[in-house]
């Protein structure tokens, strides 16, 4: 299973250094900056988004469950790094590999970046499919987009989606476990105006 | 040349905070164009508004990805792949500017925790810049709003509320509303909550 995966990557990141724009992409899309923003972003949209008061209170319910399984899929990928230190690709092969990226010191397995973008995923997915697929196809983009700079295997790139789904499933249930808590906060911010 | 990580990172902290500022604007209007809460359009007009947002947008991210070219910071000659220690301090060439801004948190980028504080922190300025400008747009807009019948209900408040009037008429009545019906709405939340739900078997109503 571990050649099969490193077979992938070094593959995946053999495409890198023959199409500079295509090299420079990557490494945009890669940044710890623009997709992290989006995904932040993708649910500030949500809560602002609602048409009707019922829509409204249901799209800020999965604004803040997505919020939380972000910040939840944080603690699970600490953890499990913390139960298994699974060093870094670009260590693994230091010369096989075309590193396009700095070089992160943090474990590779699961991708957290990734973890974070499928539990927003996940939360867009059950009130908007559209906007839940596109959201996916986002994350799934940036996982390429790290395979190939050099800086997660793609086993990485799956266990950080599964990861995410299975913490925002977790926060979903975590979040009818604290009703009416969460819903009073949502009433509470329209009481402020701002839901 | 050595660089000092917390030079890098208060150099990281203001680029992202107006990138996020400018993005969480953006996106602001694009979702309150699209549900009609007018209170928080940045112009009276829906259409001038919606495109307002996408440029915000796409000036927040050519403004951060692109200042490496014009400010200086530690994206100069070979610096994407080094170390804080090694990097050199300068302007970014057009071949280096993909992978300026790829910089390791324990060099001075920024972690998960701080990209979430100045998030935050530009989401509630981005929300308060609308709430001001969305209050003289809906001054302009008063001819419109005088015949809608809705500008005197105190039943629609919150967001709804601001789709007729502005954040600062709007959030007294909000508050009220709130004081009034906030015990109902517990009870309410409670009685129709998961039998399992901590609330509800901590209230001692799960039985019921």
């Amino acid at each position: 299973m571990n050649s099969i995966d490193a077979s992938l990557m070094i593959w995946l990141n053999g495409l890198s250094g023959h199409i500079k724009i295509l090299d420079d992409l990557m490494r945009l899309i890669a940044s710890d900056y623009l997709m992290p923003l989006v995904f932040s972003l993708s649910m500030f949209w949500l809560w602002f988004s609602g048409k009707t008061p019922s829509q409204r209170m249901t799209y800020q319910l999965t604004a803040l469950t997505g919020i939380s399984a972000l910040a939840i899929s944080n603690v699970v990928v600490w953890i499990i790094n913390s139960l298994w230190n699974r060093p870094r690709p670009f260590l693994d092969h230091p010369d096989e590999l075309n590193l396009l990226f700095y070089s992160p010191t943090d474990p590779s397995f699961p991708a957290n970046p990734i973890a974070i973008g499928f539990a927003v995923a996940m939360a867009a997915w059950t009130v908007n499919r559209k906007f839940g697929l596109w959201l996916a196809m986002t994350a799934s983009l940036y996982g390429f987009s790290r395979v190939y700079v050099g800086v997660f295997y793609p086993t990485d790139i799956v266990g950080g989606a599964l990861v995410g789904m299975a913490v925002y499933g977790f926060t979903s249930y975590l979040r009818r476990a604290l009703e009416p808590l969460i819903t009073m906060v949502v009433r509470f911010a329209r009481g402020v105006s701002v839901a | 040349m050595s660089v000092n990580p917390s030079d890098v990172r208060n150099l990281f902290e203001s680029h992202y905070f107006l990138f996020a500022f400018l993005s969480s604007l953006g996106t602001l209007q694009i979702a309150v164009t699209g549900s009609g809460i007018r209170a928080l359009w940045l112009t009276p007009y829906r259409r001038v508004t919606r495109w307002l947002g996408f440029v915000c947008i796409i000036t927040g991210v050519l403004f951060f990805f692109g200042q490496p070219l014009f400010v200086d910071g530690p994206w100069a000659a070979g610096s994407v792949q080094a170390d804080s220690t090694t990097r050199a301090w300068g302007v970014a060439s057009w071949d280096e500017l993909a992978g300026a801004r790829n910089v390791n948190d324990i060099h001075g980028g920024l972690d998960g925790v701080d990209q979430a504080i100045w998030f935050s922190l530009a989401a509630i300025i981005a929300f308060s810049v609308s709430v001001v400008f969305g209050a003289l747009s809906i001054k302009a807009n008063t001819r419109d709003l005088r015949v809608d019948a809705k500008l005197d209900d105190d039943d629609i408040d919150g967001l709804a509320g601001l789709v007729h009037r502005s954040y600062f008429s709007n959030l007294p009545i909000s508050v009220r509303n709130f004081r009034l019906e906030a015990r109902k709405f517990w009870r309410d939340g409670v009685r129709s909550a998961d039998r399992w739900s901590l609330i509800k078997i901590i209230s001692g109503s799960s039985s019921q």
